[in-house]
């Protein structure tokens, strides 16, 4: 089998000094309004749902165009506007000296408390920020506002997804083989675009939604006997695990097969690897794959693959409410298929696991469902 | 049944004054041993008031009150009042129904009634009798006498009697011993003069009791010009008062010069006009005039429309300056306003309403505004619900005044008139009439206005301040960020940014907010 060619990616990474060079000129444009005696004033774009537009044409969630003024000198801004410009001096901070901290790192450097005297006289004092809800908030800010991701910003996370297959990675300066790793898998780092992606031997990629099925698949050596690279993000993916799937689409060509249990949870986790998620909407260009396929379960499989009725379970009121919601979302209302089975979903209030496949047997899902499905093109998108 | 009535002979005889009111004195508001102290005090102290401030004298008034045995109480008022002449002593204590209040002009005291009450009840409880000592500026003496009344004979009984060179330059002090519940009735009395003092700044009252002593001392030295004596305005006169004047006067005058030299704000003009209008002839001499006559002459001239308004020369008013300093003195508020309005009338009778707005510092936090009421200067204590002030006030939408309740918020409500419109026997409450009611409603409303425009400002100040800290706190964190991602020194950030911050507060106009 030769390997797959490889095509130019159009979402590389900037460079390192290119990365700081941007974060300071940010910074510097605050500091220059501050010296012509102006409020200095951030411009952030909006990160809500009002302001998540979805781009019909490439198939992903974009952020739109509204953009918030955070003043220094507005009451109800000042908080935000200097825990924004603390989080930037932490980050240039580790830039220059080539640090790597995490999320929870950058929380936990810039806590710290200030002590003040109130109008009333009394001494009072104040956390920089209470909880890393808020510290992550101004990162996803100077991401927005800056156009670059916390991976180019030398940020890690706790990275959760895995993968194996025929391909060979370079990481560190050493090789590694995704094909040698006996009963384990590779864990994906957070910053995918450290890697290089060297040699890629495979038909397709099919990623599952949940870690006990990616190991079945692994220990089967599902990959192996059917030439594909297998993916978890263990349930909602972190960007790396949506990053590298990307990657294998966008540099190698090759089609992104997705498997979920059949529930309003797996739908929408299909189409986070598809489209984007409403929250990370500004990075989709990077993260999402736009052509990847439902491979399953789907809701019509319950009759068609004669799913065992011990193995159905009763929708419950938050699933069905999470099925409406997302018959709203564009990218699933642009989508015959979808709406059918979202609908049929509503109407039946049954939902099943991956697992309810082995009702027919523990083969069944490897040697028949997915093989079945990929060559009979019974996915949707 | 003829034979037994003629049998039965009818025995008839006058009721003196002073009878009636011992058989009825709670009248005159001497219902029990709490209320008659409460009553006694007042009395003593409205008289001190009135022979001081009336006549340009800054009140000094002592009030000395002991409990004695069997509830028996031991009561002295000392005032530096113009004094009594001694001629006059006797007869002004002994006799129901005398007194030297009898003009037209806003004073305390109006019946020549309240002392004798307060001697009549401490002569059939205690039978002590009361005892004066008086002085005027010019004598060189003092007098001393012990005064109990004859009932039966509305006189004077005269029990000792003594002259001596004089131990201070003018005023008077009375004395007396009367049953009375000291422990109930304290707070009333103590509250009574707490209230004289805020709408007396001008006086200086000194309350001793057996274990203590209060002390108001005086916060100003004017004194609010006195009222002078004045005519009654024609539509306020009634039928005996004028067939009085008609007595009084020379036969021989016409009606119309009668008319001109008895009443207020009549002149040639205006008497002619209304007695042709009312169907005289104004040339008619003044012993033509039969009884029938004066009816119809006194109900048209309630009816006649064209008269000129009262003039509020009897009035008093405190001023708004006095009045403010009077409520400060007592609730130690962070606002006060005051508003006097100008005079109106009803009924022939000139009026004035004032009215002090107090909020904040001491004032007590409460669910509706705190009523301090008087009338002529009186503290009134009871029956506030029934009284038109009340009413005003329930009837405000305090919220569009920036007030949310409970709030620390009193209100002071001050009418004058030579007749002030009391409801029933027990003058404490005063009745909703529509002119008296429309003008307190326009003093509080202004005085609302007023405050409102106060807690805006408050609310501006304090935004602003709030402003600053919230900013403030932040610019050392901000500077020493934006210092070292720019590469600059973090004190020239920090005080830019402070600079900025200060301009910015001066700019938000907060300057001459009122101090609390
Ligand atoms: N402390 C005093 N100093 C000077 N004159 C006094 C004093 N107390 C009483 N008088 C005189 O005695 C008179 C009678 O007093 P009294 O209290 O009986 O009646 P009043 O004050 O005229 O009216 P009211 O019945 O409304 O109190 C007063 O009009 C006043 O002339
Ligand atoms: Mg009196």
């Amino acid at each position: 089998m030769s390997p797959r060619r490889r095509r130019k990616s159009q979402s590389a990474a900037p460079s390192e000094e290119e990365v700081l060079r941007i974060l300071e000129k940010w910074g510097q444009s605050l500091t220059e309004q501050i010296l012509k005696n102006r409020y200095p004033t951030l411009e952030i774009p909006v990160r809500t749902l009002s302001n998540t537009i979805w781009d019909k044409k490439r198939k992903i969630l974009v952020l739109g165009p509204k953009k918030a003024r955070r003043s220094f000198f507005d009451v109800g801004e000042a908080k935000r506007f200097m825990q924004t410009v603390l989080m930037l001096s932490i980050i240039v901070r580790a830039r220059r000296e080539g640090d790597y901290p995490t999320i929870r790192d950058l929380y936990y450097t810039g806590k710290h408390t200030i002590y003040y005297v109130d109008e009333m006289g009394r001494r009072r004092s104040e956390e920089t920020w209470n909880d890393q809800r808020e510290s992550n908030a101004v990162i996803q800010d100077i991401e927005v506002a800056t156009g670059l991701l916390r991976e180019h910003m030398g940020i890690m996370h706790d990275a959760k997804g895995k993968i194996v297959g025929n391909v060979i990675i370079r990481s560190k300066g050493y090789d590694i083989d995704l094909s040698r790793l006996g009963s384990g898998a590779y864990a994906v780092p957070p910053n995918v675009d450290k890697l290089e992606i060297r040699r890629v031997d495979a038909d397709y990629v099919l990623v599952v939604e949940k870690d006990a099925i990616f190991e079945r698949l692994n220990e089967e050596e599902f990959w192996r006997k059917h030439n594909c690279v297998l993916i978890t993000g263990k349930g909602q993916p972190d960007r790396s695990t949506r990053r590298i799937t990307r990657r294998l689409w966008e540099e190698f060509g090759l089609p992104v097969y997705v498997l979920t249990d059949a529930d309003s949870y797996g739908f929408y986790i299909y189409s986070v690897y598809r489209s984007g998620s409403i929250s990370l909407s500004y990075e989709s260009e990077r993260l999402a794959t736009p052509e990847a396929r439902f491979l399953g379960v789907t809701v019509t499989d319950i009759t068609e693959y004669k799913i065992p009725r011990n193995y159905i379970i009763k929708a419950t009121d938050r699933d069905i409410k999470r099925a409406q919601e997302l018959l709203r979302y564009p990218w699933f209302k642009e989508s015959k298929a979808w709406i059918e089975q979202l609908k049929l979903f509503i109407k039946k209030k049954e939902k099943v696991e991956i697992e309810a496949l082995s009702g027919h047997g523990f083969k069944f899902l490897t040697q028949t469902y997915i093989p079945e499905k990929i060559k009979q093109r019974k996915w949707i998108v | 049944m003829a034979a037994r009535l003629s049998s039965r002979r009818e025995k008839f005889r006058g009721l003196s004054p002073a009878e009636f009111f011992y058989k009825n004195r709670e009248i005159a508001g001497f219902s029990n041993p709490v209320r008659a102290l409460y009553q006694t005090i007042r009395e003593l102290v409205e008289n001190a008031l009135d022979a001081t401030e009336t006549h340009g004298i800054l009140p000094e008034i002592k009030v000395n009150i002991k409990p004695l045995e069997n509830d028996h109480v031991f009561v002295r008022v000392e005032d530096n009042g113009i004094g009594i002449p001694p001629t006059e002593i006797p007869i002004v204590f002994g006799r129901v129904f005398y007194g030297s209040k009898y003009q037209l002009r806003q004073t305390r005291g109006v019946f020549g009634l309240g002392v004798k009450m307060a001697v009549l009840y401490a002569q059939i409880t205690t039978g002590k009798p009361l005892k004066v000592v008086s002085t005027q500026n010019k004598s060189k003496y003092e007098y001393e006498f012990e005064i109990q009344i004859d009932i039966a004979h509305n006189m004077p009984i005269i029990k000792n009697m003594a002259i001596r060179e004089k131990t201070f330059p003018h005023g008077t002090i009375v004395e007396l011993i009367t049953e009375g519940n000291w422990t109930l009735a304290r707070r009333k009395i103590e509250s009574y003069l707490e209230r004289t003092a805020m709408i007396a700044p001008y006086a200086t009252i000194v309350l001793e009791e057996l274990d203590s002593k209060k002390e108001y001392r005086r916060v100003s030295k004017v004194l609010p010009p006195p009222p002078e004596t004045g005519k009654y305005h024609p539509k306020g006169a009634d039928l005996e008062l004028v067939k009085n004047m008609i007595r009084r006067s020379k036969k021989s005058l016409t009606l119309m010069k009668f008319l001109m030299e008895n009443f207020d704000g009549v002149g040639k003009k205006t008497a002619e006009n209304f007695l042709t209008w009312a169907g005289f002839d104004p040339e008619t001499k003044l012993s033509k005039l039969t009884l029938q006559d004066i009816e119809i002459l006194v109900r048209k001239m309630k009816e006649y429309e064209k008269w000129r308004r009262p003039k509020p020369i009897t009035l008093s008013p405190v001023g708004e300056s006095l009045l403010k300093q009077g409520v400060k003195r007592i609730l130690n508020p962070s606002y006060v306003t005051a508003v006097t309005r100008p005079p109106s009338s009803f009924g022939g009778n000139p009026f004035i309403v004032e009215v002090a707005l107090a909020y904040g510092g001491n004032v007590p936090q409460s669910d509706t505004p705190t009523l301090y009421r008087f009338a002529n200067r009186i503290p009134l204590l009871y029956d506030e619900g029934a009284d038109v002030s009340r009413k005003v006030i329930s009837s405000i939408d305090w919220s569009i005044y920036k007030v949310k309740f409970p709030a620390p918020l009193a209100i002071v409500t001050h009418i004058c008139s030579t007749k002030i419109p009391f409801k029933g026997v027990g003058k404490e409450a005063i009745a909703e009439v529509p002119e008296v009611e429309k003008e307190l409603e326009i003093a509080i409303r202004e005085a609302a206005r007023r405050l409102r425009r106060h807690l805006s400002k408050l609310e501006k100040l304090y935004e602003v301040k709030r402003r600053k800290t919230i900013i403030g706190k932040y610019i050392p964190e901000v500077s020493r960020a934006l210092a070292y991602v720019s590469n600059l020194d973090e004190k020239v950030l920090a005080k830019k940014l402070q600079t900025m911050l200060e301009k910015d507060i001066k700019t938000r106009g907060v300057i001459n907010v009122p101090a609390a």
